[in-house]
């Protein structure tokens, strides 16, 4: 028999939508009870004897919730004494529209076996389908269709032949329908909240101390937030002081935890803590928000307790352990951080966001979560009917608000980046999550290349020293196509020697402020990744017209010295040149050119004399207190065709290597002090400030533990003492150490010379510094460039390259764009490392402990450079027993063993996919004692690197 | 528009039966022939109709939308009209053939139920200047026998007749911005006051004399019809000649008077009919296509 149900819908635009739907009613559902002969039930599930202990009734019966009961008893439900119930579709249909959680038990219990709970789809049956009567609402047609169900039930078994006493009890919380029932002639009870479970129980041996906790989770409609105050009493508010605007950072580690980082005036800005959803009040990260200061008295600290929003996938899940949220312990009143609530939203900041979704329990369910990737990102609930194509891939989604009345923000489906795992798929989200900016170059961006076929023109010639006949060469790595330097070393009539640094002129394709420029400072710099590189400028220049290649004409920029033969400089000239190199060599090749006593060609002669210049150079800078340090980097050996990882190896360095760095500080340097003496204001020049003392602690404390000193007063003490640090018997620990030092520098950073005054690089001990020599992968040479040539007279000046707030705008940038640009790279790293590890399988490798933390040991494979945690706490499971002192640093397990900081152990190494979005290389002991459990740090983990 | 050919013999058959007042399946001049209306046979629509005339067969759906009101009457919602010739009405249709008189149909159904004489526009309107009830309003032929028009006037305002439309509030929030608000009660809508609105007479000038409700083949014998819309209350609302032929002005006015008048008539049985069809509720036989 055919029905249908009609109802009316409003649609996301705002339209109204009646939509019609068929609704069969059958006559083949059966009442699954084993008393019933006239039903054709293969198996019942509701049992001839269903005996449930109750002083109410003493017979047999099966009882009927309505949907009130199932919502607000959920927990007695689903005790193993209740037994024989009958689910109707309609509570099941109400329940699941009302509260996802109880749903999801509901269903559970359904699936028990021994509860015998028997799902009746009264809806399609026949006798006991209603349709809504005129002025009858929604809920009133529901209990109406219980009531019909029930009496059905009723009347259907007193026909078995053998029901005896077996009767069917309506359970309903409403006085109301309760009447109604019995009027019926229904069997019914009232359970309340307060009632049933408590002591006049009518059902014995159900547990009575149970509470019911959900009864506020199933009002749907209710409001979860504060409201945000409009923009102009924010403003007012922020004028007279009341509240603070400033940038909303959530914690990564902690969903119930953020800061709000205030610009105060001048450089003290402050940060207020926020605690609990309510006092971040749906604010996203990267936000500016207006934040109201609580009282000192309700100032706290921050809680270190890591909180992942790992809820059951069921779109309304509230947070239950909300309640547990530490009421922040009362720490020391210094811990006390200054705390407040968000008060109104000036500025989102949102953007679409890469992630993975999470599919909803509920099979046909439209909404589901979407778990970013970005820890810092809140769950956003989108709506789509394709959950199970989307499933398993990286997905972008964008954020479309979020209203008072729902935990999560509302988004939807962007874009479908792909499968996850994928290296495409994978390639383009961490460029994406990591700001890079990747899409082709525009039309608008390409319109502004030379025309080709490009040549050097009379008029270049004019203006530009020829520089043709020299014999210059450029040394880089292999498959390198974006040359940007070259050299040349010869013998002057008067004994000294002449040294050229040859630099590609980028800066007379790239005309300042057309859209190429834009694109280009924007960019910031080239991003290389395994197997792949993102050009901060079209191919065309980037791999050919400025491209130092041998044998072809090419323009460049050159600093030529005048040198003796201690490497002293006695002469300093700049110029626009036009070069033709002689040689595209790589480092390996240049050095066996120069170990290679039988070669005496021009070129092998050049090389050496700049070999042994650089020598001295080099003892010079170290003499004066420049650092070496390392950082254990890899490179992949990649399968031409797959573009698979098949072998790691750790970069090696060679003679070559330090002679053209040595040589490029030392253009830097040169250019540095020239462009500083012109532009006093507005030279663009790079700091690397020396890190606090306090940041030495654990490399001090690390080496105390082998009996050896370090100093760090002074860059020079640090590097002599560094030099000095060797064991015996154990040729890595100089190295560790090294790696440890590297962790404790700061950053090196671009700067306006007119918006700082110390302009000291740490690392190269040198009082000034800058960029110069790779014009082709970083904007901040190309800048450096124009301030040279106007230095010189050879190129004209614009006016925002002398604004010092401009340039200091760019250098933020820049110093942006090369973070993240750092940030990827290492993460394209981490990505192949696991793909490396995927093939490999399981590996046993030895490795040095490079930390030592309070629960647990960090572990460095050299041979990989790959670094992971062993963690001696497992979640939920007990640990063994710890110690820690913090003095060694070092770390006792189980009274057995004792692990030092850079002792050798042995561990497994395997790839734990279980997390598909963040997948982790997974490290277990293996010697000297076995079983202990691991994951491996996140890929942005702090990891400063030391970066001329 | 569908059409038959006929000799001359029928023809002047057909109007010397006409000059008596007797029509060729022995009607008089201003009967209509026998009619079959039944209300809401579209489920998925607001309000439908179905009318059969003889053989002519048209069903008429409303669909209800919230859109902006028209700029210039900012308080009253309006209709749409749309007329589909569809090829199943008659062979003629096929492919592009019904649109140039899909389109006509639509203009002149247009021009005499969109008016705020016939049906109250202001009522539709929900929220003025920013929301307004549209009324979509599909007529598909189905089978064309003659008399197209009275056949489609009728079954419009039997299905404004039938027509629903879900009770909406407009709710204001904290913003000042306005939020549409459905009604949980599927029953609680909106009904149209038909009371005033048109049936369409076309008269069929044959020989001297006019009829009404003319089938093809006495259309075949006139050159020219004047179609009036006519209130229940006899008020003219538009007339309009149709065909190639002229008419001189006497028999326009005799026309109109018979058209006022036939007209009359035929709107007082109509509403009964719809007022009792409703008043049955769910015991109402529902007949649908496969009658």
């Amino acid at each position: 028999m055919l029905k249908s149900k009609t109802f009316v819908k409003k649609t996301r635009s705002g339209g109204v939508l009646k939509i019609v739907r068929e609704h069969y009613l059958r006559d083949d559902i059966w009442c699954g009870s084993e008393v019933c002969t006239e039903c054709k039930d293969d198996s019942p599930v509701l049992q001839r004897d269903a005996f449930i202990q109750s002083r109410l009734c003493t017979y047999p019966h099966y009882l009927i919730p309505d949907t009130n009961v199932v919502l607000h008893q959920i927990d007695i439900l689903e005790d193993p004494v209740m037994r024989n119930v009958v689910i109707l579709q309609t509570v099941l249909q109400e329940v699941r529209h009302r509260s996802a959680p109880v749903y999801k038990r509901i269903k559970d219990a359904i699936h028990e076996k021994e509860k015998h709970f028997y799902t009746f789809t009264n809806e399609h049956h026949r006798e006991t389908f209603v349709e809504r009567e005129q002025g009858e609402s929604a809920n009133d047609r529901n209990d109406r269709a219980i009531r019909v169900a029930a009496l059905w039930y009723n009347q259907h078994l007193r026909k078995a032949p053998c029901a005896g006493e077996l009767r069917v009890v309506l359970l309903t919380n409403d006085q109301a329908n309760k009447e109604k029932a019995t009027e019926d002639g229904l069997l019914a009870y009232r359970c309340t909240a307060r009632r049933f479970p408590s002591a006049q129980s009518p059902w014995q041996g159900v547990n009575h101390g149970r509470q019911i906790s959900l009864l506020n989770e199933i009002t749907g409609g209710r409001v979860l937030f504060p409201e945000h105050l409009p923009l102009s009493r924010i403003q007012t508010g922020i004028k007279n002081g009341t509240f603070l605007q400033g940038t909303f950072r959530a914690n990564r580690d902690n969903y119930l935890e953020a800061t709000v980082f205030v610009h105060g005036e001048g450089e003290d800005g402050t940060e207020v803590l926020l605690q609990g959803l309510q006092n971040l009040n749906r604010a996203v990260h990267q936000d500016i928000v207006a934040v109201e200061l609580f009282p000192r008295e309700r100032w706290a600290a921050p809680s270190a307790a890591v909180l992942e929003d790992d809820h059951a996938n069921d779109e309304d899940a509230e947070e239950e352990e909300a309640e547990k949220v530490p009421c922040v312990v009362r720490k020391k009143t210094s811990m006390l951080k200054p705390t407040g609530r968000v008060v109104g939203i000036i500025k989102r900041n949102w953007r679409p966001f890469c992630g993975m979704l999470t599919q909803s329990q509920i099979k046909e369910a439209t909404r589901h979560l979407f778990t970013p990737a970005d820890r810092h990102i809140p769950r956003i609930r989108i709506e789509t009917r394709q959950a199970s194509a989307l499933v398993g891939h990286r997905i972008i989604v964008a954020i479309d608000g979020w209203p008072r009345n729902s935990r999560y923000p509302n988004g939807h489906f962007v874009r479908n980046l792909g499968g996850a795992g994928d290296k495409e798929t994978e390639t383009e989200v961490l460029l994406l999550e990591h700001d890079v900016p990747h899409q082709p170059f525009s039309k608008a961006v390409l319109s502004f290349l030379p025309r080709m076929p490009w040549a050097i023109t009379e008029e270049d010639l004019k203006v530009r020293a020829d520089l043709r006949h020299l014999c210059v060469c450029s040394v880089d790595p292999p498959g390198c196509t974006d040359i940007d330097d070259a050299l040349h070393c010869r013998e002057l009539d008067n004994g000294n020697l002449e040294v050229g640094v040859h630099i590609a002129d980028v800066s007379h394709f790239i005309r300042p402020g057309n859209a190429l420029d834009q694109e280009a400072a924007n960019r910031g710099t080239t991003v290389y990744l395994c197997g792949k590189r993102i050009d901060m400028v079209p191919e065309l220049l980037s791999s050919d017209l400025c491209s130092l290649r041998s044998n072809v004409d090419r323009l460049a920029f050159s600093c030529v010295w005048e040198m003796n033969r201690n490497a002293e400089i006695i002469r300093t000239h700049f110029t626009k040149s036009v070069i033709n190199s002689k040689a595209s060599l790589t480092y390996a090749e240049a050095q066996m050119r120069i170990d290679d006593a039988t070669m005496n060609d021009d070129i092998t002669n050049s090389l050496r004399g700049l070999n042994a210049l650089a020598k001295i150079l080099k003892g010079r800078r170290i003499e004066k207190g420049a650092l070496t340090l390392s950082s254990p980097e890899v490179r992949f050996h990649m399968d031409s065709e797959t573009h698979d990882p098949i072998d790691l190896q750790t970069k090696e360095l060679k003679d070559t290597n330090s002679m053209v760095e040595e040589f490029m500080l030392l253009a830097n340097i040169s250019v540095a002090q020239k462009i500083y003496e012109e532009f006093s204001e507005c030279a663009l020049l790079r700091k690397h400030p020396a890190p606090p003392l306090s940041n030495y602690d654990i490399l001090v404390k690390a080496a105390k533990s082998r009996d050896l000193e370090i100093h760090t007063d002074s860059a020079k003490a640090l590097a002599d003492s560094l030099n000095a640090a060797v064991l015996g018997g154990f040729p890595y620990f100089n190295t560790l150490l090294r790696i440890l030092a590297t962790r404790c520098m700061m950053q090196a950073i671009y700067f306006c010379s007119g918006m700082d005054s110390d302009f000291r690089h740490y690392g190269l001990a040198s009082p000034i510094y800058t960029h110069f020599t790779s014009p082709i992968r970083r904007y901040s040479d190309i800048i450096v460039h124009r301030l040279l040539a106007v230095a010189i007279n050879a190129d004209g000046t614009y006016p925002d390259l002398m604004d010092k707030h401009k340039q200091s705008t760019l250098c933020n940038n820049l110093n942006y764009r090369h973070k993240m640009a750092q940030y990827a790279q290492r993460a394209s790293v981490a990505f192949h490392t696991q793909l490396f590890f995927k093939n490999k399988g399981i590996l046993n490798e030895e490795g040095f402990i490079l930390f030592v933390r309070k629960n647990a040991i960090i572990i460095l494979i050299a041979k990989f450079g790959l670094e992971g945690t062993v963690f001696f706490k497992n979640k939920g499971k007990p640990g063994p027993k710890l110690s820690f002192d913090s003095e060694g640093p070092s770390l006792t397990v189980e009274d057995q063993h004792t692990f030092h900081m850079f002792d050798k152990v042995k561990v497994t190494v395997t790839l734990d996919a279980s997390n598909i979005q963040h997948q982790k290389i997974r490290m277990a002991l293996v010697e000297p004692i076995a079983g202990v459990s691991v994951a491996w740090p996140e890929p942005a983990a702090k990891k400063p690197k030391l970066d001329r | 528009m569908a059409s038959v050919q006929i000799s001359e013999a029928e023809k002047v058959y057909i109007m010397h039966g006409v000059r008596d007042d007797l029509r060729v399946d022995g009607r008089g001049c201003e009967d209509y022939r026998h009619m079959e209306i039944e209300t809401d046979v579209v489920s998925n629509t607001d309000g439908s109709a179905k009318v059969r005339m003889g053989h002519t067969d048209v069903l008429v759906g409303i669909k209800a939308e919230l859109r902006r009101p028209r700029p210039n009457v900012p308080d009253e919602g309006y209709l749409e009209f749309f007329v589909d010739c569809s090829a199943n009405a008659t062979p003629e249709f096929e492919g592009r053939g019904g649109e140039e008189l899909g389109v006509e149909l639509s203009n002149t159904l247009y021009k005499v139920f969109n008016s705020h004489r016939s049906l109250d526009l202001r009522s539709l309107c929900v929220c003025p200047g920013e929301h307004c009830w549209v009324l979509y309003v599909d007529v598909l032929l189905l089978q064309c026998d003659g008399n197209l028009f009275d056949a489609m006037s009728i079954a419009i305002k039997a299905a404004l007749f039938n027509t629903r439309i879900p009770k909406v509030r407009v709710l204001e929030d904290e913003e000042g911005g306005k939020e549409i608000e459905l009604s949980d009660d599927p029953y609680d809508c909106l009904r149209l006051r038909v009371d005033n609105i048109p049936c369409i007479v076309t008269l069929c000038k044959v020989g001297h004399r006019h009829v009404v409700d003319a089938t093809l083949q006495e259309k075949a014998c006139s050159a020219a019809s004047l179609l009036v819309a006519v209130t229940p209350r006899g008020a003219v609302t538009c007339v309009r000649k149709l065909g190639a032929g002229s008419l001189d002005p006497d028999s326009i006015f005799e026309m109109t008077e018979t058209g006022k008048r036939v007209g009359k008539a035929l709107h007082a049985p109509l509403m009964e009919l719809l007022q009792k069809d409703e008043s049955l509720g769910k015991k109402r036989q529902k007949v649908g296509f496969l009658a």
